[in-house]
């Protein structure tokens, strides 16, 4: 049973109070586990995203493909099961974690206007490549925003 | 900057360690922080319960696809209370350690 304290801590005592908050954190951070397979569904997320460039048709007539909003909703979806696998909803990624996101959304928007590019070149089979490229970038920026976000739990 | 300020009630080890770990996060759920604590159930519940009872955690319930029972997570969150009344026992601990930042709450 635990007794609350009635007097104030020495000086040694609220030194080792606070080294074992410091540790707590370093254990919160080091007992998360790291959700691949869904850092890997952002990536397929995005991939499936610029993939829509191939059905689109660039010119004067072009509109706007509805799979973005269908991309955002399940890129949100993604995220809450994130939270749901790994019992922690995150204040913060930090500042490079921060700019990993923002750089993954310019990404993205670079390689659909590449594969509309490739498109209005007749090279359809291309976005294939693109597509790839989307996957493999995002699941791997996602991975590092991640991480960075465990490295705020540590500070 | 919250004001140095020792609290009674949060200084219970415990209580500290729950609080310290929750000030990191928005939300985390009651299995991670027992994990992360190494504590038991019962422990982590009683003192959960004091500080709900103080207003420094609020406590959510959510459905649970991988439990078949009518069991569900639960969510705990620091309160603006609990944070403001953390901080300062933190700076408070830090003052009578004589150390200026050994931990800087978000």
């Amino acid at each position: 049973m635990e007794n609350d304290f009635e007097r104030r801590p020495s000086s040694e005592e609220a030194a080792a109070s606070l080294r074992g908050l410091a540790a707590d954190r370093k254990a919160l951070a080091d007992g998360v586990h790291v959700p691949k397979t869904l850092l890997a569904a952002l990536g397929g997320v995005a991939a499936w995203w610029v993939a829509g460039a191939a059905v689109a048709d660039p010119g004067e007539n072009y509109e706007t493909p509805t799979s973005g909003w269908l991309a955002l909703v399940a890129a949100l979806v993604t995220f809450h099961l994130i939270r749901r696998e790994t019992g922690i909803s995150f204040r913060g990624m930090g500042l490079r974690g921060g700019l990993v996101t923002a750089g993954i959304i310019v990404l993205c928007l670079i390689l659909f206007s590449i594969s509309l590019g490739l498109v209005s070149f007749g090279a359809r089979w291309a976005v294939v490549l693109t597509s790839l490229s989307a996957f493999g970038l995002v699941t791997w920026l996602a991975g590092i925003a991640f991480r960075s976000a465990l490295d705020q739990l540590r500070r | 900057m919250s004001e140095a300020r020792f609290d009674d009630l949060i200084h219970a080890p415990v209580r500290l360690r729950i609080c310290g770990v929750l000030r990191q996060v928005e939300q985390m759920d009651f299995a991670v922080l027992r994990n992360t604590l190494d504590v038991s159930d019962a422990t982590l519940s009683k003192h959960l319960k004091t500080l709900a009872e103080a207003g420094y955690v609020s406590l959510s319930k959510a459905a649970s696809d991988s439990r078949s029972d009518a069991r569900r997570l639960t969510w705990i969150t620091l309160t603006a209370a609990g944070r403001k009344t953390f901080d300062g026992h933190l700076r408070a601990l830090q003052e009578i350690a004589g150390d200026p930042n050994p931990f800087s709450p978000g």
